[in-house]
């Protein structure tokens, strides 16, 4: 009954995708839509918890774009990409078609997923931005997002890999590969957690935990598969199960966002942190909140890297300026400037190849926070992302049989 | 008890007020303040000098919240004022049953109104936007307004303003020279309760604010999501500075509102 | 002009405003709810949203601790407050300093609050600091949990905190009302102090006291940004369900955060009952 009304909802509404708007501008030339762009506003909503992030976006962006374009960028911070989904999609129902609030969305991962099943995206635009030839279509790590296919419907903008923190003056030798992290978990009771999914950080642990149990991601590739998640999960909870008394707390609590995993990390409550953005660790140490001996690692058994990107709303009122936005962000220099370490340090999405030699001996040039590990050590050892329907099965089987 | 130990009681109550405001003033000075450190290593400006840039967007978002709670306090006025002087002056059919209503806002919870208040603003073009902020502070500033104006009305005596008229003074007159002298303190009181509820509103201002319209609490909660103490620390005492200073000029008439909100209904 | 014309044109803005946000509002979340959306195509309204929460055993749980928070913390905070009430009625030094800290706390925000009470009382916050400097632990570990902790004693000290210096204010007002006079009468007829404030004052002050914890307990049951601060992973308080349940990318939970909202309406509206029979009974007036 339920499944039928969300049906009932994404049929009802799909035919209203598209505005007008968004299908002229992709009848036209690039200088046209630039043209279009100059003096627009942008409302970017993006995570907002990083002061050196926002610099970058409100500081350098912002500068280039006012100078170059008469853009104007309204940074909006937002604690969680899933209320502005919801938003866009309570937009759709009030049949909000093109005065949207939302112009541009930093997102990826389940959220894309909603948007692009709901059909809130705006799509098949991405070709006509000049910097679209920078990026690799070709790789399958940048053509899909968890799995499902971009599409043209958005614009990759950073690269990431999973990566733990230690503390090197704590921790002299951490573990390398998850079951040898198992048994050193199960050796320093209450000196290890994880966050709670459905935060993102937590529920990427899951899946290298659920990788680790299916004895590598072969089986868990491609779409859903209700046998095997079955199987898999049960082996995942039972493992998950046998260290939660070894857990920070004997697992009776989990942290609910990374932020808290984080915290309990700074103050030597735990002896680990992680993230999907290892740049994250060298920013912490950076502003006093992590200490400077903190190093971190990949694991041999590979962890999970994916990408990042930008979106613009089926109904934004801006989308000649967003695009501009987005080609801006995709330029080597834009992305020389984010892979510096003081101000972000973020692997860029863009074949380095392609770019320039300024670029190039630029990103060369780059050295990397002494606590952030290499990407290109990380990448020795990747693993792909699953498909999105997995991991909403993960979370949910997680709260269930695991942190109830 | 003797003299003594009131002191001793009151000092213990006052630890307990302030307790929780001290971590703030220390953290917005820190600069790598980790357990077990009594105090931080490094004292830095550096989150007040990044709240107080423009980049960070602080400052631009304490004029949104001053904005707002200013409009929504006037609105509630013009909107409650009259109310009060009914509600305050005439007893008539269903004054309970009003009164009830324009409580209400006070006793349920935002959850409960704000999907459907979304609903509405978002098909009048107006979530996302501060007039459809204001608006939605509306709902549980005007209770506050209205019962405090109820109260000042039921305590006034409608005979001055006939003595004024009959004296020949334009009814503009008599509002300026009789009635708004009478009820001033009152007012006073009632616009102080209306910007402090407008000031801290939380979900309400997520929820049809839609993030365009940012206020200081949704800034604030931003940063503490991050773990950036420092900042956040920095942030939350700025966002208390109004308060403070209000308080300061009207720290006296304070009490007012607890009489209003538990005057009966029938007076 | 009529006094009745008088009074329409005097209460129509409010009621207008009321009538067609708030009611409106309700409204909308109460035919969501039912699953009720003609523009939708959806014209058969039923209740699966709400047997779809109440089987969910993560709802009652959430429930239960909705109301465990909202009830202790109104309890400790009307007992602390009618003391501090009666404390600042009687002189000694330093008592305007107090009634001004208990004024300031009224200004603060809850978030503000919420993250102060978080830098004091997590295990390796401001007090876990002192324990380990005065030799008392050795790790954050030994400290006690007092924060995302299951029994929320977090987030209850934080609306103790808050409520305390609201429920005196009202208090304080009341008494101010009320005068010395029926105390004293008390008093001449020969009963001692104790026995006047318990048989006399107390009487008369508790209509006010428990209309007062009707607000704050309302607050309590309904606060969304303050449990998100101090609040554990799990259970979670039924504001932040039902916030979570309406931004969910599984479009099938909105009807049932409308249906969570309903709950919470209702409830907050036993609470509206509850107050009005309280103040419309024979409470003193402000003269």
């Amino acid at each position: 009954m339920l499944r039928s009304l969300a049906t009932l909802l994404l049929l009802s509404t799909a035919a209203l995708a598209d505005t007008a708007d968004g299908e002229a501008l992709k009848a036209m030339s690039w200088d046209q839509i630039v043209d279009k762009a100059r003096g627009g506003t942008v409302n970017w909503f993006m995570w907002g918890g990083s002061d050196t992030i926002n610099a970058y976006v409100s500081g350098y962006v912002a500068d280039r774009l006012r100078a170059d374009y008469g853009i104007t960028l309204n940074r909006v911070p937002i604690t969680d990409a899933a209320d502005i989904v919801n938003q866009v999609l309570s937009e759709k129902e009030a049949g909000v078609t093109d005065a949207g609030s939302v112009d541009l969305i930093w997102i990826n991962g389940e959220n894309f997923r909603s948007m692009k099943q709901a059909d809130l995206a705006f799509c098949g635009y991405t070709d006509l931005l000049p910097n679209d030839a920078l990026v690799n279509w070709d790789n399958p790590a940048i053509a899909n997002d968890f799995g499902v296919p971009v599409d043209g419907c958005e614009v990759p903008w950073n690269t990431v890999q999973f990566a733990f923190a230690h503390d090197s003056a704590v921790v002299t030798d951490p573990p390398r590969d998850i079951a040898s992290l198992l048994d050193w978990i199960k050796a320093n009771p209450g000196r290890f957690t994880y966050p709670a999914p459905p935060d993102f950080t937590g529920s990427a642990f899951l899946r290298h935990v659920l990788i680790h149990a299916a004895g590598g991601p072969d089986s868990l590739l491609g779409p859903f598969d209700q046998a095997t998640f079955d199987t898999t999960a049960a082996k995942t909870w039972a493992i998950l199960n046998e260290i939660e008394p070894f857990l920070w707390r004997e697992g009776a609590t989990y942290p609910t966002t990374v932020t808290q995993l984080n915290e309990l990390f700074a103050n030597g409550e735990v002896d680990f942190s992680f993230n999907y953005d290892p740049a994250q660790f060298g920013l912490a140490v950076q502003a006093g909140t992590w200490p400077e001996t903190t190093r971190s690692f990949g694991l041999t058994d590979g962890t999970i890297g994916n990408t990042n990107y930008t979106l613009i709303p089926f109904n934004s009122p801006n989308k000649a300026a967003a695009m501009v936005v987005q080609n801006l962000l995709l330029s080597g220099e834009a992305q020389l400037e984010k892979a510096k370490p003081e101000v972000w340090g973020a692997a860029p999405a863009i074949e380095v190849a392609r770019t320039g030699p300024e670029v190039q001996d630029g990103l060369a040039a780059i050295k990397t926070h002494p606590s952030v590990v290499p990407a290109a050590d990380l990448a020795k050892a990747a693993l792909p992302e699953l498909q999105a329907d997995w991991l909403t099965a993960i979370e949910k089987g997680w709260a269930e049989n695991v942190g109830n | 008890m003797r003299p003594s130990l009131r002191t001793l009681a009151g000092l213990a109550l006052a630890g307990f007020l302030v307790l929780p405001l001290l971590p703030l003033v220390a953290w917005s000075v820190a600069r790598g303040w980790r357990f077990p450190a009594l105090m931080p290593d490094q004292v830095s400006a550096q989150a007040w000098t990044f709240a107080l840039s423009s980049q960070a967007g602080v400052l631009a978002s304490f004029a949104t919240t001053t904005l707002i709670a200013t409009a929504t306090t006037l609105l509630a006025l013009l909107v409650g004022l009259p109310a009060g002087r009914a509600l305050g002056l005439y007893r008539f059919r269903g004054r309970g049953l009003v009164l009830l209503l324009l409580l209400a806002p006070a006793l349920l919870p935002g959850i409960a109104v704000v999907f459907g208040l979304h609903g509405i603003l978002l098909r009048l073009g107006l979530a996302g936007t501060m007039p459809g902020v204001i608006l939605a502070h509306l709902i549980p500033v005007l209770p506050y307004m209205t019962l405090v104006m109820t109260a000042v009305f039921a305590r006034f005596d409608p005979a001055f303003e006939q003595q004024a008229r009959s004296l020949g003074a334009t009814p503009l007159q008599t509002f300026r020279s009789v009635t708004l002298p009478a009820i001033m303190p009152g007012l006073m009181i009632a616009c102080l309760f209306a910007f402090l509820v407008s000031w801290s509103q939380y979900l309400l201002t997520l929820a049809v604010g839609a993030g365009r319209v940012q206020t200081l609490p949704l800034l604030l909660f931003s940063f503490a999501s991050a773990g950036r103490n420092d900042i956040t620390a920095a942030i939350a005492l700025l966002y208390i500075l109004p308060g403070l200073l209000i308080l300061a000029v009207t720290a006296r008439r304070i009490t007012g509102r607890g009489a209003a909100l538990t005057e009966r209904l029938h007076p | 002009m009529t006094d009745r014309t008088r009074l329409v044109l005097l209460l129509a803005p409010a009621l207008l405003v009321l009538g067609g946000l708030f009611l409106t509002g309700l409204g909308l979340t109460l035919l969501r709810s039912f699953r009720y959306v003609p523009a939708l195509g959806m014209t058969e309204p039923d209740l699966s949203a709400y047997t779809a929460i109440l089987t969910a055993p993560g709802f009652l749980k959430s429930l239960v601790l909705s109301l465990w928070i909202a009830s202790v913390s109104t309890l400790i905070a009307a007992v602390l407050a009618l003391a501090t009430a009666l404390l600042l009625r009687q002189t000694f030094p330093g008592r305007a300093v107090i009634s001004f800290l208990v004024q300031l706390n009224l200004t603060i925000p809850h978030i503000v609050g919420a993250i102060g009470i978080l830098y004091l009382l997590s295990q390796s916050g401001s007090f876990a600091r002192l324990a380990h400097a005065a030799g008392l632990i050795a790790t954050p570990a030994e400290f006690p949990v007092l924060t995302q902790d299951p029994y929320a004693i977090g987030i209850i000290l934080l609306y103790v905190w808050k409520e305390l210096p609201f429920i005196t204010l009202i208090l304080l007002a009341n008494m101010q009302t009320l005068g010395e006079d029926h105390e004293s009468v008390a008093r001449s007829l020969g009963a001692t102090r104790w026995q006047a404030v318990r048989h006399v004052l107390l009487p008369l002050l508790m209509p006010a006291l428990l209309a007062a914890s009707a607000l704050v307990f309302a607050f309590a049951f309904g606060a969304y940004e303050v449990p998100l601060v101090l609040g554990a992973h799990a259970p979670k308080v039924l504001p932040v369900l039902a916030w979570q349940a309406s931004t969910d990318s599984d479009l099938t939970t909105r009807p049932e955060a409308m249906a969570m909202a309903v709950v919470i309406a209702l409830i907050g509206f036993a609470l509206l009952a509850l107050y009005a029979r309280l103040v419309g009974k024979d409470s003193p007036r402000a003269p």
